[in-house]
């Protein structure tokens, strides 16, 4: 007990000094977090005989409860009304985002001679941007008041939407076993369970409502984590994805009345428990395995930055943005993050080398790359939309 | 005035006020409560941030800019708009008031103006939803809520022209 307590106690410091230096140097935590990670795990620490933290089933578990909080909170702040009050715009400039990138990772996959299964993974983890990088950078950088943020804070609520369906299919595909009739018994079973979820979630709003009417803010975050946490818990139980179950608790609570309360008090807990799971990532990722992930690593990263810019100049010209701008949408698609790392941590759940191994390394190293690489590239836009439109007339005027 | 207002998906929302001159104003109110304040030239340029504040500093200056507690121009009533057509008037009794020394149901303010006093400032106090049986003293604010006819109304009863 005594260790393991110290081994909580190491990794918490650790999280504690990377979170400082992501402040310090102006960074997203979430890259620091993973690579706190490694540096303390057992295959950087471990094997320089320092004292380090291991892959146990505490930080193991913790990591899952951050999983469950991170996707419960993406429900509450998914809201179907706002998807279809501006459906069109999101669903055009979502639907282009889709038909880019995921075909892209996908064919990466095949290109390399991964099954179908570990090909839709690798398209998951570079379709799927990262709501909280972007965001972040989008209020750092001021852009936030300007019309760009529109078209990607739209895109990102599609792939939210997007990614509950693809979790809850890849997740019967990863855990449901081989031969086509326990596939089609777990997918079965998936939509069954995440069905009768959505119906609750659809005519329950009085039970969330009530369960949430109570003075005192202990009994209220313990009656929150009381209905997510259980549920997801029966949807792991059963091999649906703990993480979409989540999602549609989180979507229930968002009817309820109480989302601003539940954002309020309930953040906290998604950070701390957020943070270990990127630090879980971390360690559980071999930095040397990195190596023999280092060919898909390198093709995506030069076929899908180009190709989350592209989708995202579509989306912008969709919101009837100005060229530049539209091109700064782009750009701001960039960042991966916490979804991709969510989709590696469920691929390690797989059967092969590829799904245990290569592809959360990949992920890591893809993340790393790419929420650097997104963050550096929206700073650095004014620069890129001059290289882009030095011929142009600089003061096109369809903005606005 | 014209309000531009957009959801911002996990962050909060965003009102664009048109200035006039071809720039707008951008209010981000974000979800936590704080406020970012940007203005922006034109169309084509970016927005400019110019401060932010917490959301109980933002609600103190807005009722400043309201003109809740100063009122510049020439005129001895605050007014808010509620609604479409529907104001808020802070209005001063003055010492020739016809309503002073009478209590509220004496003053006959509502039936005769169709606008209710929704509340007395009287020095550093404040009587809300005041009864038909409270004083009106000279010196004392009303607090008037009712259309922009009957606020009209009330408030020439109540400065007496």
């Amino acid at each position: 007990m005594a260790g393991e307590l110290l081994e909580l106690g190491q990794l918490f410091v650790v999280l504690a000094l990377t979170g400082a230096i992501a402040l310090r140097l102006g960074l997203s935590v979430i890259p620091l977090y993973v690579v706190g990670g490694v540096l303390a795990g057992p295959y950087v620490a471990g094997r320089l005989g320092l004292p380090y933290v291991a892959d146990g089933e505490v930080v193991t578990l913790f990591a899952e409860v951050g999983i469950v909080l991170l996707l419960f909170f993406l429900g509450l702040e998914f809201s179907l009304d706002r998807l279809l009050t501006s459906r069109t715009r999101i669903t055009r400039s979502g639907l282009f985002d889709l038909a880019v990138n995921l075909p892209i990772g996908i064919a990466i996959g095949l290109l390399l001679g991964w099954s179908v299964v570990e090909s839709l993974l690798l398209g998951g983890i570079v379709y799927i941007s990262s709501s909280a990088i972007i965001t972040k950078s989008l209020i750092d950088l001021g852009w936030i008041a300007n019309p760009e943020a529109e078209p990607v804070l739209g895109t990102l609520v599609f792939e939210d939407l997007f990614i509950a369906v693809y979790l809850a299919v890849v997740t019967s595909l990863v855990l449901g076993g081989d031969g086509l009739g326990s596939l089609a018994q777990s997918l079965a079973i998936a939509f069954g369970f995440l069905g009768v979820l959505l119906l609750a979630v659809q005519y329950g709003s009085r039970f969330f409502a009530g369960i949430l009417d109570v003075p005192g803010q202990e009994a209220f975050v313990l009656r929150t984590l009381a209905v997510v946490v259980p549920v997801s818990g029966v949807a792991l139980a059963l091999g649906v994805s703990e993480a979409v179950a989540a999602f549609f608790v989180g979507m229930g609570f968002a009817t309820s009345g109480h989302r601003e309360k539940i954002e309020r008090l309930l953040a906290p807990l998604r950070d701390v428990f957020g943070a270990v799971f990127f630090f879980w990532i971390g360690v559980g990722t071999d930095p040397t395995l990195l190596a023999a992930a280092a060919v898909p690593l390198v093709l995506a990263v030069a076929l899908t930055t180009p190709a989350k810019m592209l989708s995202g100049y579509l989306g912008g010209r969709v919101y009837d943005l100005s060229k530049r701008r539209s091109l700064r949408v782009g750009v701001g698609m960039v960042p991966r993050g916490e979804f991709s790392l969510v989709i590696a941590a469920l691929a390690a759940n797989g059967a092969t080398t590829v799904m245990q191994e290569v592809i959360p390394a990949f992920a890591v190293g893809y993340v790393l790359v790419m929420s650097s690489l997104g963050t550096v590239l929206m700073e650095q836009s004014g620069t890129l939309e001059r290289l882009v439109f030095r011929d142009e007339d600089a003061s096109e005027s369809t903005g606005g | 005035m014209t309000v531009y207002e957009s959801d911002l998906p996990g962050v909060g929302k965003k009102h664009e006020v048109d200035l006039g001159d071809g720039s707008r104003l951008v209010i981000v109110t974000h979800n936590s409560g704080k406020r970012e304040v940007f203005r922006r030239a034109d169309a084509d340029s970016d927005s400019e941030k110019l401060f932010e504040l917490s959301d109980k500093l933002a609600r103190q200056v807005g009722t400043l800019l309201e003109g809740a507690y100063f009122q510049p121009v020439q005129t001895d009533s605050i007014e808010t708009l509620l609604g479409e057509n529907t104001m808020l008037e802070w209005v001063e009794v003055g010492a020739n008031s016809p309503v002073a020394g009478k209590t509220l149901a004496e003053s006959d303010l509502r039936q005769a103006t169709g606008a209710s006093v929704i509340a007395i400032e009287r020095d550093d106090e404040v009587i809300p939803s005041p009864g038909g049986n409270a004083t009106i003293e000279a010196g004392d604010t009303l607090v008037v809520v009712g259309s922009s006819d009957a606020c009209r109304d009330a408030l020439s009863t109540i400065r007496g022209d």
